[in-house]
């Protein structure tokens, strides 16, 4: 753990995680399908007060 | 000029590799049994009953129900997980335990409590599902069994918390390592979780059993219980993150993205996992609804640090593939070693994690959970959760433990990979047709191969069960013949044995803020939310507590 | 090579990609939430809330769970009173003309039930000591089963019963 870390001491190397950000808008959007689905069928179902 | 401790690596003992060997045995050998009962349920629903044959050994679908919860989700975690923090404190901290007869008590308290449970589970004296609801009954020995291996863990989490105290003294100012912070704060945050259960067991289950008293209160004993079952979730899947977050991102050839936030992520599951138990409990009578939309709400806030690893962590894999050489936006995915058992574990692992995420935030919808409660969809969600993101990356850790601490080669490693892809491919069929059975109505805890209100239009998806159910059954024997004959083998040559793998991160940790390793600010803020979120309705429930239900004994 | 010089400041060095996804990760909860809180409690799909305690040695002894069943209460209002036992609800079946609004009050006088009622919302937890009550109205003719979802012994599968949905004046009531 003692390691250097190549790039300097401070700044984190320069890695812009794209890919990551590709597949977690996937995940959002099937989140939200999902989850809307849901709730739609609690909608479709009838009001319980 | 960065400041660290402890240059020189520290290698485990025979001594301290056998001690964690117990446990991942005792684990394994808890997941192996309670996984035979896994097919026996998954064919029922499709009419096929093996139970005729395993009469009177077996009296029940429930007893086998049980056997199957308890060891997997109880045992199996329990002993996997311990065994795992003896790995993550004294190779993160470089020291050994600093009080390790504590530990050996804690362990052997463990074992203790598991036999005796095992005694009514076995003899159909226990036959109460791993929730245990009053009042349905259990042997007292179930109850005392189950105590035992809780009060085991606490007492080796002390002496996890002896050591962490020991080296934050001999290490002033200096970033806490991060695998050995995260096991500590893990037990730490479960020691806060099981004081429900205690509660439930002390003070109603064991008085109840044992005949000094006649009755319990069930909506209070529910309420003591899930105090603890939410957290315990976060007891099981937090020694995952700190594999995916700490020694993942190393094995996949790169570094952890961000210390500061997987520290961050960690605190927040310290600060928010108790005081959400009411999720559990939302249709239940008896607890207001204010208090239910209360806890729904923290539980979104729980939520929230999963979302930060899910970032965290696929941004290390990004970072490792594309060091391996992967390109374009996702084509980095196939970089990675998917060769490495340990790898694809945990990468399929994860990668059914986020459907058990999804399914977890649609449960914790306040009125949406009526859709689904008690349905064949909670099951099919925490097969997902605890049986595929916590197991399944469990059984990617042991394939580079085991021949660790037993100095032998993993067994067919190519084997190994494939055992990866067959619990994820059955998983994926049980788990999905479970879901579509659950808005469909079926409910779980019960074998609908018998139940008179099954429709024929549920007929396709029971089979579905029935098939991934087999798969998973098939996994599990890999899984555990693997294991038998990698412990089994002949010891291999020191540089073939692997090492603990410690993913270093890209910024040093020493840069981390102080308030992000310091555990006070953070137990306070835990405390002060449990004291609100769950204070007056647990001191009404208390207050006016009603021991009239004496319930159904055991046979 | 590292340059020597004063301790970096401690920062947490998020990553601005990282922040977003924070933030939005937030919004998307609080939308969600929000979903969730106006369905509840500005359209009244309702979770089940405190009702009454009761003893479950003597609840069917006397008052309403004492004759178990559906009872008129206004036009087109109805009570429904259950009781769960292993391994059965009484009334097994509950009759109800089209678009009535049934307030259903379940009890168990033995161990912990489930109340189900398939293709509704009204799914509650059944607990000796407690009384779970929600109201809902049966707009669609039909058969709705309900069944148990609480593991209480060993013949749990078999306990269920049916809500049958009618045309007004097909059948008597209650």
């Amino acid at each position: 753990m003692t390691s250097d870390l190549g790039d300097g001491p401070a700044e984190p190397e320069h890695f812009k995680p794209t890919g990551t950000v590709v597949i977690l808008t996937a995940f959002v959007l099937t989140i939200i399908l999902l989850w809307a689905s849901v709730y739609l069928i609690l909608l479709s179902r009838g009001v319980t007060t | 000029m960065t400041i660290s401790a402890e240059k020189t690596k520290y290698e485990l003992t025979g001594q301290e590799k056998r001690f964690i060997g117990w446990h991942i045995l005792v684990a394994v050998i808890a997941l192996f049994v309670g996984s035979l009962f896994g097919p026996l349920q998954a064919f029922e629903f499709s009419g096929w009953d093996l139970y005729q044959y395993l009469a009177p050994a077996l009296k029940s679908y429930y007893q086998g129900l049980t056997l199957h919860g308890v060891l997997n989700a109880l045992v199996w975690t329990t002993f996997f997980i311990v065994g795992f923090t003896n790995l993550t404190t004294i190779k993160g901290l470089r020291r050994p335990l600093s009080h390790p007869m504590l530990n050996k008590i804690g362990f052997w308290t463990m074992l203790v409590g598991l036999v005796t449970t095992a005694v009514p589970l076995l003899a159909g004296t226990a036959t109460v599902l791993y929730t245990f609801y009053p009042p349905l009954e259990a042997s007292w020995a179930f109850y005392l069994g189950l105590t035992l291996v809780v009060v085991g863990s606490w007492i080796e989490g002390y002496g996890f918390f002896l050591t962490y105290r020991g080296w934050r003294k001999d290490n002033p100012g200096i970033r806490s390592p991060f695998i050995a912070f995260a096991g500590v704060m893990n037990m730490a945050m479960w020691q806060i979780a099981t004081l429900g259960v205690a509660a439930e067991i002390l003070s109603m289950l064991l008085p109840w059993s044992l005949g000094m008293i006649d009755a319990t209160d069930p909506e209070l004993a529910r309420t003591y219980f899930w105090f603890t079952g939410h957290p315990l979730v976060y007891f099981w899947l937090l020694p995952a993150y700190i594999s995916w977050y700490g020694m993942l991102p190393k094995q996949a050839g790169g570094k952890l993205f961000s210390d500061s936030l997987a520290r961050l992520a960690f605190w927040l599951f310290l600060l928010v996992s108790v005081p959400v138990g009411f999720h559990h409990q939302f249709v239940d009578p008896g607890i207001a609804t204010g208090w239910k939309w209360i806890h729904a709400g923290l539980t979104y806030a729980v939520f929230f640090p999963s979302m930060l690893t899910a970032f965290t962590v696929i941004a290390s894999l990004e970072y490792a593939g594309r060091k391996r050489g992967g390109t374009g936006l996702i084509g980095w995915i196939r970089a990675l070693p998917w060769k490495d058992p340990s790898v694809s574990a945990q990468l399929l692992a994860g990668i059914l994690f986020m459907f058990g995420g999804i399914g977890g935030l649609v449960n914790a919808s306040y009125n949406i959970n009526t859709v689904i409660h008690n349905t064949t969809w909670v099951p099919g969600h925490f097969h997902l959760t605890v049986a595929t993101a916590v197991t399944l990356s469990f059984i990617g850790i042991s394939y580079w433990l085991v021949p660790h601490i037993t100095g032998k080669k993993l067994y067919k490693p190519s084997w190994a990979v494939v055992q990866t892809w067959v619990w994820f491919v059955g998983m994926i069929i049980f788990s999905n047709a479970m879901h579509v059975l659950g808005l469909l109505g079926a409910p779980r805890r019960t074998p609908l191969g018998e139940a008179p209100y099954v429709p024929e239009e549920w007929s396709g998806h029971l089979l579905r069960v029935s098939i991934g159910g087999g798969i998973l059954f098939v996994a599990v024997i890999m899984y555990v013949w693997i294991m038998l004959r990698t412990a089994t083998g002949k010891k291999a040559d020191p540089e073939d044995v692997p090492e603990i793998p410690i993913a270093e991160s890209l910024r040093d940790p020493q840069l981390t803020p102080e308030w992000l390793d310091s555990f006070k600010p953070w137990l306070i803020g835990a405390v002060i939310l449990i004291v609100v979120a769950y204070g007056p309705q647990l001191l009404e429930q208390i207050a006016n507590i009603q021991l009239n239900a004496p319930g159904i004994g055991p046979p | 090579m590292s340059v020597e010089q004063a301790p970096a400041k401690k920062t947490m060095g998020v990553d601005p990609f990282e922040r977003n996804w924070m933030l939005f990760s937030i919004a998307l909860l609080v939308v969600f939430f929000t979903l969730v809180t106006i369905a509840g409690f500005a359209l009244g799909f309702q979770v089940p809330g405190v009702e009454t305690e009761v003893d479950p040695a003597t609840v069917a002894d006397s008052g309403p769970f004492a004759s178990p069943g559906l009872r008129q209460i206004a036009d087109g209002e109805y009570e429904a009173h259950v009781v769960a036992r292993t391994f059965s609800y009484d009334p097994r079946e509950i009759e109800v003309p089209v678009g009535s609004k049934v307030t259903i009050y379940v009890t168990s006088v033995d161990v912990q039930h489930g109340f189900k009622i398939q293709d509704t919302n009204i799914n509650m937890q059944i607990v000796p000591g407690q009384v779970s009550k929600l109201t809902y109205t049966f707009d669609r003719v039909g058969e709705f089963p309900y069944i148990c979802t609480e593991y209480c012994g060993i013949a749990h599968a078999a306990m269920y019963g049916v809500v049958k949905v009618v045309q007004p004046g097909a059948g008597g009531d209650g």
